[in-house]
Order: C-alpha cells, then structure tokens, then sequence
C-alpha cells in the first residue's frame, strides 16, 4: 500500500458458462495496479496470465469502436477509457458485469440482436435528395450545432441496456436507434425527414420513453439521447410542415452556406 | 438494474402513480354511496375516518405531493432544454414534496388527535 | 402519440383541479358527513368543477395504467384491447361519478 506504484487490487467478474452453470456467478482475481492500467488492462492481465476461460468484447482500446462495453460497478462505460485507480480509489475494488437487461451469451458477452433490429429499423443512412448538388453538401455552423455530437455515437449500446424501459419492454426502439434517428432528421441533407419522424412516433416509438435520464448518465461518449427523444417529440407533432421546410432548404444546397 | 437519480425517480412515479389509481376508484366507490341515499353515506364516511385512515390519507398526500411534483419536472424537461441539471431538479422535487408532505400532514395529524380524544 | 398528449393536457389541468380540491374540500382537516358536503355543493359552478376534475382525473389515471401495464412486453401486443377496456371503464366511471355529483341534493 505504501508503494503507490505496485500494489493489488482486487478485481470481481461475473462469470457465466451456458455449458456448465445454471446461473451467474461472482469470481475475483488480484491484479496488480500498473500507474495507466485501465480496466480493459486488467480484463486482459486475467485473462493472458491468471484465467484464460474470461470472456469478453475487445477490439481498438481506445474508446471508439464501442465493442468493450460493460457495467463497472454499476455504471454502463466502455472499459478501455476506464482507468483502473479512479474506481479502485472510488470503490475500494472493481466490479465488472455483462450489460444489463440484455442476455448473457457468456462471462462478458451479451446477445445484442434487438440492439441491431431496432437500429436499422430507424433506417440509420442518409436518403439523399433527388436533386444532388455537383459539389458537396453543406451544413451551415448552426445545423451541426443543432446536432449536439450525435453523429459521434459509437453504437457501444450502454444506453440502450441502462434504460430501464429497454429491461420491461424490447420492443421498444431504444435510445441508441433514437439518436440515431434525430441526428438523420435534423441532417439538412437528407430527404425523408417525415417518413423517419412517423417511424419513431408510434406507440413503441418516442412516447415509450419515461425522461429517467439513464441514457445520458450511461454514455461514455457524453452524448444527449434524451434531449434528442424530446426534440423528436417536438417535430413528430408537425411532421408535413417540417417536410415542406426541408424542401425549402434543399433547393439552396448549391448556395453559399449563409 | 440501474439505479441513477432518475430510476428513482422513475420507480417513485410508477409506485405513487398505480397507488392513486386503486384509491381513485376506491374513493369513487366510497363517495358514490351517497347514490343510495344520505344516511348510507354518512355511515359509509364515519368507517372511513378512523384514526388508521387519518395516517393512510398522509401517505396520501405524500404520493399525491411527489407525483405532482414530478410531473412539473417532466413538463419542464419537455418544454426546455434542461436535461443537464437532471440531478439537481429531483433533489429540488424530494426537497419541496418533503416541505409540502409535512406543511399539509400536520393539521391531518393534529385533527387525527382531536377525534380520537 | 395521443395517449401521450391526453396525459400530459390531463396533468396540466389536474394540477389546477387537484390544488383546488385539496385545498377546499380537504383542509382545514374536518369530520364529513353528507351536510357538510352539500353546503359546498348546492352550487352548481362547484358540481361542474367536479365534474370536470372527475373527467380529467380518470384520463390521467386510464392513461397512465394503460402506459404501465403495455410498459410489459407480453401486454404491448395487447394494447388495443387495453385501450378499448380503459374507454369502457372511463366512461361507466364518468357515469357513476357524475351520478354521485348530482346526488349532494337537498333532501326533499
């Protein structure tokens, strides 16, 4: 302890073999703290040198693919942008479980089929106009302000398991595919802004959203799903109009952004 | 399970909410035995204010106060671009139902000794 | 969409109607019997505010159970029939409540 440099943390993980178990088990490992160490630094540290059965998602470690997401102790975020000392220093040791509300394949791993069925049912492409200007499209300063960074979700799905209305009902399209969906329909490039705005209102659409907030608390990227849900609320109600203004703003594509 | 400030909140709502359904259609039913006549009702009401059902109608008030509260929350975070102060408002929410709870449950209180003395 | 709408116009105006009928009908705190009631309600503006609290109190209530109930993803593909149940029971409620307004009568 006196060495701040080299000491041994405890880490715990949720342990689940469909094979062998009937249901999760907790299981620790010790870990020595390396100054830097993040907790996907650890989870490899278990799995290259003490426990090589530890499954889990990985791919770029640094915090933009979005496959390493996971509950460390109790909070939805990708464990590779997740330094190991501030949660040992927080909560005394790290506990690390599979997304919740979603189920569990193995360990770490969770089956996130309606994660992806609900993103594409919001159609998550850009319908270009008709008319396509010869140089590129362009947004003027205030348009890409408007979009609040949605455009930098990285489709981890932390959102999407910490809402609490994802756990009753799967159905409904979820924080992640909203975002999604609002950051398309405020895109002054695309053309279907009324078709995508009567996809989300429907019954398992944005009126299915309770404003508790998780999504905002859970994402790792700093991102504003529910403000997004909110405006899609907003603009549900007068979708034709909105069209029509679309219209309006694609006729001057070719035009000097104002 | 993901508790945050807003899953609480979420869970009071629900929680009150489904509460003052039953006692909505309790309290039409007690209140609707006036229909078969005043004494009928009368008799009806003296069952019903007991000192027990003086302390269940402060709970009453209690879940009555939280989710009005909480509704103005919502109704706030719908119509302006605050979802950033999310935490402060549901301190503000549980701070102010907690002021309102005890301003209004004291004259049930106190009216609750009186009839049982 | 218009679960939504009719929940939210509803707990507007119940945040009038409720204030009022706390503070009138339940405070200062007083034992009721049917005399007491009725001196408050031989005003026919008060029978008509009950009335329209009672309206919008059952659409805030039906629409806030249907929200909960169809919350659970066996009863979302229910949610029809569930409407349909929550208009019979608004409308039989309605009745019987507006029933029970109109009978605080002087007895004649």
């Amino acid at each position: 302890m006196a060495n701040n440099n080299r000491r041994t943390v405890t880490v715990r993980i949720q342990r689940f073999n469909p094979d062998a178990d009937a249901k999760p088990h907790m299981q620790e490992y010790q870990v020595e703290l390396v100054q830097g160490m993040t907790v996907l630094d650890a989870l490899h540290e278990i799995k290259t040198h003490q426990d090589g059965g530890v499954t889990f998602r990985r791919s770029c470690r640094h915090a933009i693919c979005g496959s390493c997401a996971m509950n460390i102790n109790g909070r939805n975020t990708l464990a590779c942008k997740t330094p190991l000392k501030n949660e040992i220093d927080k909560h005394g040791r790290v506990t690390i479980r599979p997304l919740p509300y979603l189920p569990i394949i193995k360990d770490l791993v969770v089956d996130r089929t309606t994660f992806w069925e609900e993103y594409l049912r919001v159609k998550p492409w850009l319908i270009p106009p008709d008319d396509i200007p010869e140089k590129e499209f362009r947004m003027s300063p205030e348009e890409v302000h408007a979009l609040n960074n949605a455009e930098t979700c990285i489709m981890c799905g932390a959102c999407y398991s910490s809402c609490a209305v994802i756990g009753l009902n799967k159905k409904y399209i979820g924080p992640h595919a909203l975002l999604k969906a609002f950051m398309r329909v405020l895109d002054p490039r695309d053309a279907a802004p009324a078709e995508r705005l009567a996809e989300v209102s429907g019954a398992d659409g944005v009126y299915r959203c309770h404003t508790i907030f998780n999504c905002i608390d859970a994402c790792p990227k700093g991102l504003n799903p529910t403000q997004a849900i909110e405006t899609l609320r907003k603009l549900a109600q007068k979708r034709q109009k909105y069209e029509q203004a679309r219209r309006e703003r694609q006729k001057h594509l070719n035009e000097p952004i104002p | 399970m993901y508790k945050t400030t807003g899953f609480i909140s979420f869970f009071l709502r629900r929680l009150t909410g489904v509460a003052l359904v039953i006692y909505l259609f309790l309290h039409i039913l007690v209140i609707g035995s006036v229909n078969a006549g005043p004494e009928a009702f009368n008799a009806r009401l003296n069952a019903v204010q007991t000192p027990i059902f003086k302390l269940a109608e402060i709970a009453l008030l209690a879940a009555v106060v939280y989710h009005a509260l909480d509704g103005i929350r919502l109704l706030i975070v719908h119509y302006f671009d605050v979802t950033e102060y999310r935490k402060s408002m549901f301190y503000a929410v549980i701070v102010v139902a907690t002021i309102l709870v005890i301003a209004g449950g004291v004259p049930i209180f106190l009216f609750m000794l009186e009839t049982a003395s | 969409m218009r679960v939504f709408q009719m929940q939210r116009i509803s707990a507007i105006a119940l945040l009038i109607f409720l204030t009022i009928h706390m503070i009138v009908v339940h405070y200062p705190p007083f034992h009721i019997n049917f005399d007491n009631i009725l001196v408050r309600l031989q005003n026919p503006v008060w029978k008509a505010i009950d009335i329209a609290f009672l309206f919008f109190v059952l659409i805030h209530a039906l629409t806030g159970a249907y929200v909960v109930i169809t919350d659970f993803e066996r009863a979302f593909d229910y949610r029809k029939a569930l409407a349909w149940i929550a208009v019979v029971i608004g409308v039989v409620a309605f009745i019987y409540g507006s029933m029970t307004v109109w009978a605080f009568q002087p007895p004649a």
